[in-house]
């Protein structure tokens, strides 16, 4: 081949005899230059152009539909150096922090990524993942139960990001799944589909581990006695109201699960919000792009736990309303489906009217600082969950204008962090902790505390699937 | 650095062509040519490019004392010791883990694993070197004089650290003799964007549907393990073949003929063929150097064969899947050639093509799973004993979902632009249309890939491991 490459050249500087033969044949090699030149011209605009746009225009810092801080310029150092973290992290950085780059994404969202295909059927089903229902570890003997937990700061991509309002700029620190393997984050599946313009994620079940969540809460019920009610709500997810008929067995049934989950109990009430979620189907209880329920959602499943529990609970109209339009939240940072990130929806919170006093602490319950109960997104491109209510990896701990005497321990994962501000009319005291950055010994806390009441609120992914062993590695965990 | 980058392609390139450009004598031209090369193989191996200068001294000393001894004693151990050097290397950083690990195994001992990263590219430049030594001890080539032209020929960057593996007698002359004209870069330019848009456009995204497909193997229908390993087949295709492309290209922009290293090789009719087409360079480099070692005797064809092979397997990668690869192949040239040449082409070609496609998709299944357990879970299901039905919704939802790739895939699979060629011989007129319009289309490419690759995240190329 190098052979004829070679032969092939061209090159005007052929020694061509004279003639009108010969004269066409020099015409037809000038030709043949000039679109050599066209070509290379044209290629070398290209390169030029983005050379200039890459280097000389302004870079980008934070990511708002990934809710994260883009790639910073690596700091220098020997060590970072030798190990090629410092000339890696340099690329990462020219790479990460293209000018309009979320406007560019939202081109290759909408316009690129469509060509791949069509979508499937009536409901216009788009698959991202490979649609097995897999059992999650406990039931199919491939995970050992035994294993231990893994350490509680690896199962979430912790980032941050900065919120510029008009009067002051606050670091907003967030949680926010691995966008290139959101199951790590134990609460959040791979397997999503995206059916009339809403994200779903596929449950894979797990009776056996649903089972093991359960002894784990009777376990921490033992423990703590007849003082300490113990509650289980276990959240189901989206897929469980809007998969479409035809596609429901591409997920398994988390109404079941829940149900196996509730019947191991033992000492420990189970909070049942399947059915109550279901009357409202029809409301916009979840987020169709993120995998988390909307406020909405978590007011009815609250309104169920204060039934539960017999203590008070406001309703709405005793909550100031905020609406957030634009909302596109995880499942198209995950997906990058067209039909998520061109129908954004209303992110909408409710915001108590009553005074309450709120501290965040580290997750050893140390260095308290006072803070406010929710965070401010408004001056925000694209609001989210995480940016109203904040990252997980904290205590929080939140004093209420209700002197019931009462005081709530929640151990949850991100679903029960929109369950705080909408139970601040029930408990004077409410402690809101994430059962995987939590770095003492559960049971310890709750009687430090003086906890009248324990919730375990946290999705069926969670319950079932590996995060569930954070449960039980908190239970037992030494503190030194 | 990695091709398939912005860093690299809207920063690094530029500046180094800019420089070349402006660099005036071929001499300045290549000292420019080293010290890129040494800066994007330093930037992601600081540490390792002192290993890869290390190795250019040896190999470079060692021809030297082979051009000194030519034909007496001294000739035969220089070439002994380098190549020894260069296996040795080569076996330290990337198969010792290996080993130790199955010594460990196999006599419940307890040694140390060596903990050590892989060098990027040691497997290829070590056999350019090992090529070039042989070739000086076969008298094949000139012994390289200059040191500086050596170290060029180690170190340049367009085929560093993925190939092909270029041998010295390709490019040894045109070291010291080239130049480029517009046509060149043309030519190069075009069949780089070729190589950036397999690898961006296709290989990236078919990534996905693979490892949809068969990371979840265990609970994959019969279809659903079919698709996915032959998805994989065609990624890893756009994804090689994608960075031979580029480096091809960017060697022609600067002066350079490598051969070609891929020829659509799923056109091939049976496995044999199929080999004559893929990583020409690694399987040339083994049948030049490998096959005719005299160390099985009377048995020295067959023997040789399967050296071959399973020199193939392992040069993939220090992992059993890889050597269970290199055999497999190794078994159906074998079969092949007991059948004969003429037999298997009475062969209906319809059933060598159905065959030779089996038997590729297969190969590239057992290539997929390092994990022993998953790869018979693969077979398993492959042969209809997965347990998990026929076909599943979420093949099917996949497959529509993707019906415009895939389709895009198969096509780009067969040799389209030899097509494009052939017709642009016919007339002038045709043929310039077929170059404005190919300018046209390479321009459109490259902003596609471009823009692509702001949604990317690292991806470096798969054979980058090797």
């Amino acid at each position: 081949m190098s052979e004829n490459n070679k032969k092939n050249d061209s090159s005007i500087d052929i020694n061509l005899s004279s003639g009108k033969k010969m004269s066409k044949r020099r015409r037809q090699m000038l030709i043949k230059h000039y679109m050599a030149v066209f070509n290379v011209c044209l290629i070398a605009f290209i390169f030029v152009a983005g050379f200039v746009y890459l280097l000389f225009f302004k870079r980008e810092t934070v990511s708002n539909e990934e809710n994260r801080e883009l790639t910073k310029f690596p700091k220098f150092t020997v060590s970072s150096y030798v190990k090629g973290d410092y000339t890696q992290g340099i690329s990462d950085w020219y790479d990460d922090t293209v000018h309009g780059r979320s406007s560019i994404k939202k081109f290759i969202s909408s316009h690129i990524l469509p060509l791949k295909g069509r979508k499937f059927g009536e409901d216009n089903i788009e698959l991202y993942g490979n649609g097995t229902n897999k059992e999650n570890s406990g039931d199919n003997g491939e995970e050992s139960v035994d294993k231990p937990a893994p350490a509680v700061t690896t199962a979430a991509k912790i980032t941050s990001a900065s919120t510029e309002t008009a009067a002051e700029t606050t670091t907003t620190v967030t949680t926010m799944p691995d966008i290139n393997n959101p199951a790590a984050d134990g609460e959040i599946a791979n397997n999503i589909v995206v059916a009339n313009n809403r994200g779903l994620m596929l449950y894979g079940g797990g009776k056996e581990s649903g089972l093991e969540y359960a002894a784990s809460l009777n376990a921490y019920k033992a423990a703590l006695g007849d003082g300490v009610n113990v509650y289980s709500m276990v959240c189901p997810t989206a897929v469980s109201y809007y998969m479409p008929e035809n596609y429901r067995n591409l997920s398994a049934d988390e109404k079941s699960d829940i149900d196996n989950i509730n019947s191991a109990l033992s000492g420990v009430v189970p909070v049942d919000i399947f059915d109550t979620l279901l009357l409202h189907k029809n409301e916009a209880i979840y987020s169709r792009t993120d995998h988390h329920w909307q406020p909405l959602g978590a007011y009815y499943a609250a309104e169920k736990f204060a039934e539960t529990a017999n203590v008070p609970f406001a309703d709405l109209s005793e909550y100031e309303t905020v609406s957030l339009p634009g909302y596109v939240g995880t499942l198209y940072g995950y997906t990058k489906s067209a039909a998520l990130i061109n129908n954004p929806e209303d992110f909408v919170y409710y915001k108590p009217r009553i005074n309450t006093v709120t501290t965040r602490y580290t997750t050893a319950f140390t260095e308290p600082r006072e803070d406010s109960l929710l965070l401010d997104p408004g001056p925000m491109a694209t609001s989210s969950y995480y940016m109203v209510f904040g990252g997980d990896g904290q205590i929080t701990h939140v004093n209420t204008d209700c002197k019931n005497g009462r005081t709530l321990v929640i151990f949850k994962d991100s679903y029960g962090n929109a369950l705080l501000p909408v139970l601040t009319s029930s408990f004077e005291n409410i402690y809101l902790c994430d059962i995987r950055y939590f770095d003492l010994n559960a049971v310890s806390f709750v009687q430090q505390v003086q906890a009248t009441d324990l919730l375990f609120a946290m999705n069926t992914f969670s319950a079932v699937g590996e995060n569930r062993k954070f449960i039980e590695a908190n239970r037992t965990r030494q503190v030194g | 650095m990695i091709f398939s980058r912005l860093f690299f392609l809207y920063l690094f390139l530029p500046v180094c062509i800019f420089a070349y450009a402006g660099a005036g004598k071929l001499k300045n031209k290549n000292t420019v040519l080293i010290i890129f090369s040494l800066i994007f193989y330093a930037w992601g191996e600081p540490v390792y490019v002192f290993l890869m200068l290390l190795s250019a001294l040896v190999n470079y000393s060692a021809g030297m004392l082979i051009d000194r001894f030519r034909g007496g004693r001294g000739d035969s151990i220089a070439t002994f010791a380098a190549v020894a050097y260069n296996l040795l290397m080569l076996g330290i950083f990337k198969y010792s883990g290996f080993v130790v690990e199955n010594i460990n195994a196999i006599f419940s001992s307890s040694i140390p694993v060596p903990d050590l990263r892989l060098p990027v590219g040691i497997s290829f430049y070590t056999f350019q070197t090992i090529s070039y030594i042989i070739d000086c001890h076969w008298e094949k080539v000139e012994t390289q004089k200059s040191f500086k032209n050596f170290l060029l020929y180690i170190t340049l960057f367009p085929q560093l650290v993925a190939g092909p593996i270029v041998r010295y007698s390709n490019i040894g002359h045109e070291l010291e003799n080239r130049k480029t004209s517009v046509s060149d870069i043309s030519y190069g330019l075009n069949r780089m964007i070729l190589g950036l848009s397999k690898k961006v456009l296709l290989s990236n995204q078919l990534s996905i549907i693979a490892d949809s497909m068969l990371e979840n193997i265990d609970n994959a229908s019969f279809v659903g393990a079919w698709y996915g390993a032959a998805v994989y087949a065609l990624q890893i295709y756009f994804d090689f073949s994608g960075y031979s492309d580029i480096a091809i290209g960017l060697g022609r922009v600067f002066g350079f003929h490598f051969d070609e290293n891929f020829r659509h090789p799923f056109i091939c009719k049976d496995i044999t063929e199929f080999w004559q087409r893929w990583h020409i360079s690694l399987s040339t480099f083994f049948r030049d150097y490998v096959l005719y070692i005299p160390i099985f005797g009377k048995r020295r064809k067959y023997g040789g064969l399967f050296l071959v092979w399973l020199c193939t397997g392992i040069w993939h990668g220090a992992s059993w899947n890889f050597i269970i690869w290199g055999l497999y192949y190794g078994l159906f040239v074998f079969l092949e050639m007991k059948i004969g040449k003429k037999r298997m082409k009475k062969i209906p070609l319809i059933i060598r093509q159905i065959y030779s496609k089996i038997v590729i998709v297969i190969g590239f299944g057992i290539f997929y799973f390092e994990d022993m357990g998953k790869l018979g879970a693969f077979f398993k299901t492959i042969f209809g004993f997965g347990g998990n039905g026929f076909i599943s919704i979420g093949d099917k939802i996949s497959v529509v979902n993707n019906m415009y790739l895939l389709i895009a895939a198969v096509i780009c699979c067969l040799p389209i632009i030899e097509g494009f060629k052939k017709l642009s011989e016919k007339s002038f007129p045709v043929k310039t249309v077929i170059s404005f319009s190919t300018a046209i289309v390479s321009a459109f490419l490259l902003i596609m890939s471009s823009i692509m690759l702001v949604d990317a995240t690292t991806n470096p190329f798969l054979y980058w491991r090797f």
